[in-house]
């Protein structure tokens, strides 16, 4: 019956139309440039006063000019789509996590947005050291799973690597006692996905997703398969991958899956989000320049009210 | 002789309900901490020599972490860098003795190994399988005292077995490596221990 309701909530206005909101073509570089031509920056999310809007990338750490051209992209939109914070996905280092990995991996690459206070906060992935947790830029403050709120969003990071009973104990105890309107967690494996490489992690599911239905989280959000996938609504909760932001696996979703609502593989991406009130506007951005998804959730306790 | 058999199957019955009884109890608690509910005794003296050994891993590795500079919530990647290589130099040191099956002796390897054959069985032990052996950890040394490559993978332990296996302080962590199973520390990236073909 949730995932009914969840569905029936889903508005999932597909890119391409209705997006005329705000138009910008300037672009600024960052350092190193891998500068590409200006593309049209065109934002499809409503901007309401007053409401929580943050960036969401995962599996980055690659220090790249495919990294770095996603990240002037962000720089771009961010011209018109100001959002404060960012969420990182985990896998924020591939391939070594020496002090010049951080700098080239991560802090030239998103320089502009660092110098403009832009805060990311981290998740782990299978290739992140735990001692990421200590590094400034990624606003951990020295734990491997932390909470933090913005407005009416609390956001879970959690550390999917290592569920183990320390961490259930701690996650339970902290949503209990949560009265957020939004309750949203983030981390870096997929409980549902299309994924040939990957797919879904079905041990993590089994453990994770009977707390978030007993506390109400709203959406979860993870990286690890590099492509974009919004799966179908799943016992009512909304599911989110977007593990291309270093790294893409071209052609990797699986046609025929019945998870998936949405999906694209054939490029790196983003996201851009904003909660407003009980609704949370999302929309997805290619390598290209081009949304390739894009809609508006309902808060679902508030959609079970209302149906009541 | 008729009032002794009735005193003697009215005691057997209170018994029977008595044992049903703790025995129901006993059940729900090893339920709730998602435990094996057959442990044998042998098992659990293992389980407690094996904690015994970790906790005074972590004893030791406490204290010398206590005389070094304290890494900040909010450190710079070269303070983190400079901290892991310190504090890996100074326990290495510390442990220059050490060889493998300090902590996992024979006794705890064959519990974990049983463990992890009872939880993936089937389909889930041909996944597990994969995405272990298709983590990217070539390389890695297979040597107590010696550092866990910074740039290879972690392979993500499945939650399913974490919750069954011995609960480790936060300071460490189970990691496999091929079929192996690897003892960790989480942040000087030592390797503390090792037990061959944990993985069926």
């Amino acid at each position: 019956m949730k995932r009914i309701i969840a569905s029936f909530f889903i508005i999932a206005a597909l890119t391409f139309g209705g997006l005329a909101d705000n138009v910008f073509g300037q672009s600024r570089s960052n350092p190193k440039g891998s500068t590409q031509a200006s593309l049209p920056v065109k934002v499809s999310l409503p901007l309401k006063e007053g409401s929580v809007r943050f960036m969401i990338v995962g599996d980055t750490g690659t220090g790249t000019d495919k990294q770095r051209q996603l990240a002037n992209l962000m720089v771009q939109y961010r011209q018109v789509f100001p959002f404060e914070f960012a969420l990182l996905m985990g896998d924020n280092m591939y391939g070594g996590e020496k002090a010049e990995d951080f700098k080239m991996k991560f802090e030239d690459v998103y320089k502009v947005l660092l110098d403009e206070k832009v805060k990311f906060y981290a998740t782990l992935g299978n290739h992140d050291e735990s001692n990421q947790r200590f590094y400034v830029h990624f606003n951990m403050n020295g734990e491997e799973y932390y909470r933090f709120k913005k407005g009416n969003v609390a956001f879970y990071s959690l550390n999917s690597n290592y569920m183990d009973k320390r961490q259930i104990k701690w996650l339970e105890g902290e949503l209990a006692k949560d009265t957020s309107e939004w309750k949203i967690a983030f981390f870096h494996h997929p409980p549902y996905s299309s994924g040939g490489k990957h797919g879904s992690e079905t041990s993590l599911r089994e453990v994770i997703e009977p707390i978030f239905l007993k506390y109400g989280i709203n959406a979860v959000f993870a990286g690890h398969e590099h492509f974009y996938e919004r799966i179908k609504p799943q016992k009512g909760i909304y599911y989110f991958i977007s593990g291309a932001g270093g790294k893409l696996r071209e052609g990797d979703v699986k046609e025929s899956s019945p998870l998936t609502e949405k999906a694209f593989d054939k490029d790196m991406s983003f996201m851009l989000l904003e909660v407003a009130g009980d609704q949370l506007h999302f929309q997805v951005i290619s390598r290209t320049g081009e949304t390739v998804d894009s809609g508006v959730l309902m808060n679902q306790k508030k959609s079970m009210k209302a149906t009541k | 002789m008729k009032h002794n058999i009735t005193t003697r199957s009215t005691l057997a019955s209170l018994l029977i309900v008595l044992s049903l009884m703790c025995s129901s109890a006993l059940l729900s608690f090893a339920q709730q901490q998602n435990a094996p509910a057959n442990v044998s005794a042998q098992d659990k003296q293992a389980i407690a020599a094996f904690e015994k050994s970790v906790k005074d891993y972590v004893a030791l590795r406490e204290q010398l972490e206590g005389k070094m500079t304290k890494l900040p919530d909010k450190s710079t990647p070269e303070q983190i860098e400079a901290h892991k290589v310190a504090f890996e130099n100074t326990v290495r040191t510390a442990r220059v003795g050490a060889k493998q099956g300090d902590l996992f002796n024979p006794a705890i390897a064959k519990y974990i190994r049983m463990t992890i054959s009872n939880e993936f069985k089937g389909k889930d032990r041909q996944e597990l399988r994969k995405m272990v052996l298709e983590a990217d950890t070539k390389g890695v040394p297979l040597r107590v005292n010696y550092p866990y490559p910074d740039n290879k993978e972690l392979v993500e332990m499945p939650p399913t077995l974490l919750l069954k296996l011995p609960q480790l302080p936060k300071q460490v962590k189970y990691r496999f490596v091929n079929r192996h199973m690897l003892l960790v520390d989480r942040e000087n990236g030592l390797i503390v221990d090792y037990m061959l073909n944990a993985l069926p």
